[in-house]
């Protein structure tokens, strides 16, 4: 069973609805809506979003684990790393300053954080990624994109919704 | 490792070292200088170039103020009503005040200036890295740094000079700080000396090169934690308590009578130098 | 008066921003080559200084600390401004700050990178400088974590990774347009590396604005911390002058103060040489000047608490310090400072000088001046005039090498900064296009004016 793939483009957001509309409504064997599109846009729109449907994002969590591992281990870490090894007395002062081992804490809370956020940024979105098999530079300007993956019966039809909705451009995968 | 143990461990450090802890011991080393009695001579200041291989940095060097003297003798002029200024002058030898609780210390990024369990403010040369932040924050300003790497520079010690240089004693190169230290070298030799023994180091059997050199015996150094000190007798005759930032004699009304003091003690550093004021009317 | 017009097209934002990529002005190359003597000048100082010794900067014993430290505090200060525009005004919805972000967050980067440089090069022993690393050794000694050096350290190594992190996952987008439209060569093949695969789908979009948004919110805590602990630096000793509870606020304001100041500079400098006229606009450079007043204002106000603070205390040796400042050798300095941070930014109440550009840029200029007085004048005076009697009359003024080394962080900064912009979009084409779309539909919908809306947003 080969799948094959297609990318249509589109001036505005409007129509880009609308093909989604469209696709969702319209029963298509070998055609999965869920899975086997993607939109693709120039800018970050939440209105594609709202007309693909929510979809969870799990960035956050990365986060919230990221900043407390960053915070405890850093303090766990100071902190014996100043209780063991060569103690340095300071006059006035414990060998475990609490204040002091605060401010690094706070610090490394937020090292975690971040990086840990960004790991989570890497996974979540699958980068770094494979370019996908139809890829069109008119995405990075102004237009939306709209790729598909069908098996090969399903692949006429979706041509006709798409020149439906007056596509700019339908590139299609050489066959196979 | 048991968790009582760990927890032990944790009660340990987390005390504060160490006015809050036990005192120390079996040593605990101070100075106390009577300004009645010191003439200005500078016999200090040169027995510690002597014995500390302090570099002599020369006239141009000293005039941008890279002058290296741990031990220096500050003049002040009392001008009040004198015919001549110079009659009023006073002196007072100035070195490091072995902190109990120093500002240099906590500062350092390295620690390369700690705490001892004598009751020192040590200075670790090859830890140090010359962030020079010890020096920013010590109130007395008592801190040198080599400027330059003078071992190596001209006419600090010409070749024959050095067999001059002490042996117990680094010399120091390049980009670290360095400060007086009640001459360690000295008191390490004596406390070991006497460990072997079996015994502490007693009264007048060690002595820093400053006191050694002073002619009008205005500086007595030794341990305050041993009752049988001139150290000890002094600070308790003068009512000058190690672990106060403010002496209960101060306290009265009037104030007191008595000659001893600290410098800026009520920045909490807690100095281990008790300076005896002076009552002589003039400096000659 | 719009912040961008609304019929720009998306690929003429495409082509102007790639164009700066190409082909500036000539401008550009007379920048980087003077940007490049300078550099060389501090280098060669410092060399000189690293075989010979710190004595050479002309620093003396009570006087430890010079211009290093100082301008130090000024790199570290510009950097904050970079984050106030793209995390805390993302966080605030102010769409103005959209075309002028990424160069203002490549500041913070580079200007942290120098930060870094002073805090190194001012060591006594630069070779040995990894002692202050906390990394399991052999030696079994750790650095000493209540020093407040230490903390910098953390904090500026946090806050550059962060800030690098931050401006590059915002400009994954852009640098995916880069790939698409750069001729093959080894930038293409850069660009195609950095740009991690990304095609803008809606599964990338979906998590890359979350991202966004909490690294935001990270950065904002963060940045305020940094310059906060460059204060505890001061406030953590107990020298007159420096041991004030208001200094970690006096210093984070400064530190928006300045970069402010340097954005404007910058703003200026980038819209000639980079011909971005239609992106970085009069009516954004207003509203960026406005802000730099607001803060100039609060600065001045911190500044009047603080020496009133000192004033009415009983604290001889702090008030002693500040009679110093304003009367002793330091003194043309502190006026100067204070004429150029509080008198200087008055000329901005005017309205007919905030879309004046050579006014501006004259403005802004000596803003940067009088802010870096303002570290110099924090650091230095402290020393000449501290508790202890021998360090006072104790002036010292910087050698040459000092001043070089200084001049040449200068260099190093606008070197990185124009290789930069000349290397990435400096203008963030994504979201000027999110700007100029948001502008049309509103224009769509309610066929209302836009300015009315936009302003609102703004206040």
């Amino acid at each position: 069973m080969s799948k094959r793939h297609l990318l249509a483009l589109y001036g505005d957001f409007d129509q880009a609805e609308a093909v989604v509309k469209e696709l969702r409504n319209t029963k298509i064997t070998g055609f999965d809506v869920n899975d086997d599109m993607i939109v693709k846009s120039p800018i970050e729109h939440p209105e594609v979003e709202k007309f693909l449907g929510e979809k969870p994002v799990y960035v956050q969590w990365f986060t919230l684990i990221g900043a407390v591992i960053g915070g405890s281990l850093g303090f766990l870490g100071i902190s014996s790393a100043q209780a063991n090894f060569f103690m340095q007395m300071k006059g006035g002062k414990p060998i475990v300053p609490l204040p002091a081992n605060f401010v690094l804490t706070y610090e490394l809370f937020i090292l975690g954080g971040v990086y840990i956020t960004v790991l989570g940024f890497l996974i979540c979105s699958g980068l770094p990624a494979k370019r996908s098999p139809l890829y069109n530079a008119k995405v990075s300007v102004d237009n939306i994109g709209i790729l598909v993956k069908a098996e090969e019966a399903a692949v006429a039809v979706l041509k006709a919704i798409f020149a439906k909705h007056q596509a700019i451009e339908i590139q299609e995968e050489a066959g196979k | 490792m048991s968790v009582t143990n760990l927890l032990d461990n944790w009660a340990e450090v987390r005390h504060f070292h160490p006015i809050d802890d036990k005192p120390h011991d079996p040593y605990k080393w101070a100075m106390s200088i009577d300004l009645d009695a010191c003439i200005g001579c500078n016999a200090c200041a040169v027995a510690c170039y002597a014995e500390n291989n302090l570099p002599v940095v020369g006239r141009e060097k000293f005039q941008h103020g890279q002058v290296m003297h741990w031990m220096r003798i500050e003049r002040y002029w009392n001008e009040d009503d004198r015919e001549f200024p110079d009659q009023g002058a006073e002196f007072l030898p100035m070195m490091c005040q072995q902190c109990e609780a120093a500002p240099c210390e906590t500062v350092c990024p390295v620690g390369a200036t700690n705490h001892t369990q004598d009751g020192l403010n040590s200075q670790i040369y090859n830890r140090c890295i010359g962030s020079r932040y010890c020096s920013a924050n010590c109130p007395y300003k008592v801190r040198y740094f080599n400027w330059y790497d003078y071992p190596t520079t001209d006419n600090v010690w010409p070749a024959e000079m050095n067999y001059q240089l002490n042996p117990d004693v680094t010399v120091r190169g390049k980009g670290v700080m360095e400060k007086c230290t009640f001459c360690v070298q000295r008191l390490r030799a004596a406390e070991v000396t006497a460990k072997g023994e079996g015994r502490i180091v007693r009264e007048g059997e060690v002595q820093t090169a400053c006191q050694q050199s002073c002619p009008t015996n205005a500086i007595s150094f030794g341990n305050l934690v041993d009752p049988e000190s001139r150290v000890y007798k002094q600070w308790k005759a003068q009512q000058v308590d190690l672990a106060k930032d403010e002496q209960e004699k101060d306290k009265q009304e009037g104030g007191s009578d008595l000659r001893g003091y600290r410098i800026l003690e009520d920045l909490r550093t807690y100095p281990s130098v008790m300076y005896l004021e002076r009552v002589r009317e003039s400096a000659v | 008066m719009k912040d961008i017009r609304e019929d720009i097209a998306w690929a003429k934002i495409n082509q102007d921003v790639m164009k700066s990529l190409e082909n500036p002005r000539p401008m550009y190359w007379v920048i980087l080559f003077f940007a490049a003597l300078v550099l060389a000048v501090g280098i060669g100082c410092e060399v000189y200084q690293y075989r010979t010794g710190m004595g050479v900067a002309n620093l003396d014993n009570p006087h430890v600390w010079g211009l290093y430290i100082g301008t130090f505090i000024f790199w570290i200060g510009m950097s904050h401004s970079g984050t106030l525009l793209s995390a805390i005004l993302h966080l605030m919805h102010a769409d103005w700050r959209k075309p002028i972000y990424r160069f203002a967050e490549a500041m913070t980067t580079f200007s942290l990178m120098t930060a870094g440089l002073f805090v190194l090069m001012h060591l006594g022993r630069l070779w040995q400088f990894y002692y202050a690393v906390p990394y399991p050794n052999e030696r079994w000694a750790w650095p000493n974590f209540q020093s407040p050096l230490i903390w910098d350290a953390m904090a500026m190594f946090t806050y550059l990774s962060s800030s690098v992190l931050f401006l590059f996952i915002g400009m994954i987008p852009d640098i995916a347009i880069a790939r698409d439209n750069m001729h093959s060569g080894w930038r293409k093949k850069l660009y195609t590396l950095l740009a991690l695969g990304w095609e803008g789908t809606d599964r990338q979009w979906r998590n890359f604005r979350m991202t966004y948004l909490t690294v935001a919110c990270f950065l904002i805590p963060l940045a305020v911390s940094v310059h906060s602990i460059v204060a505890s630096d001061f406030a953590v000793s107990q020298q007159p002058g420096w041991h004030v509870t208001s200094f970690p606020p006096y210093f984070v304001a400064g530190a928006l103060y300045s970069g402010c100041a340097a954005i404007i500079t910058l703003f200026i400098i980038l819209r000639y040489v980079f011909k971005f006229e239609d992106y970085m606009t009069l009516p954004i450079l207003k509203k960026v000047v406005r802000l730099t007043f607001a803060i100039a204002m609060v600065w001045t106000y911190l500044n009047c608490v603080e020496f009133a603070s000192v004033w009415y205390s009983h604290d001889a040796a702090s008030k002693g310090v500040l009679i110093q400042k304003m009367t002793g050798a330091y003194a043309p300095f502190w006026w100067a400072m204070i004429f150029c941070g509080s008198i200087v930014p008055l000329i901005f109440a005017v309205k007919r000088f905030q879309t004046n550009i050579p006014v501006i840029f004259a403005t802004s200029l000596l803003m940067n001046l009088g802010m870096w007085l303002e570290r110099w004048m924090i650091v230095s005076p402290t020393f000449s005039h501290g508790y202890y009697p021998w360090t006072w009359d104790h002036d010292q003024w910087p050698s040459m090498i000092q001043w070089g080394i200084v001049f040449g962080s200068f260099g190093w900064f606008t070197l990185l900064f124009m290789v930069f912009c000349k290397m990435f979009p400096s203008v963030s084409m994504y979201e000027v296009k999110e700007m100029v779309y948001h502008r049309s539909l509103h224009l769509k919908q309610n066929g209302t004016p836009v300015e009315q809306t936009v302003e609102q947003g703004v206040h």
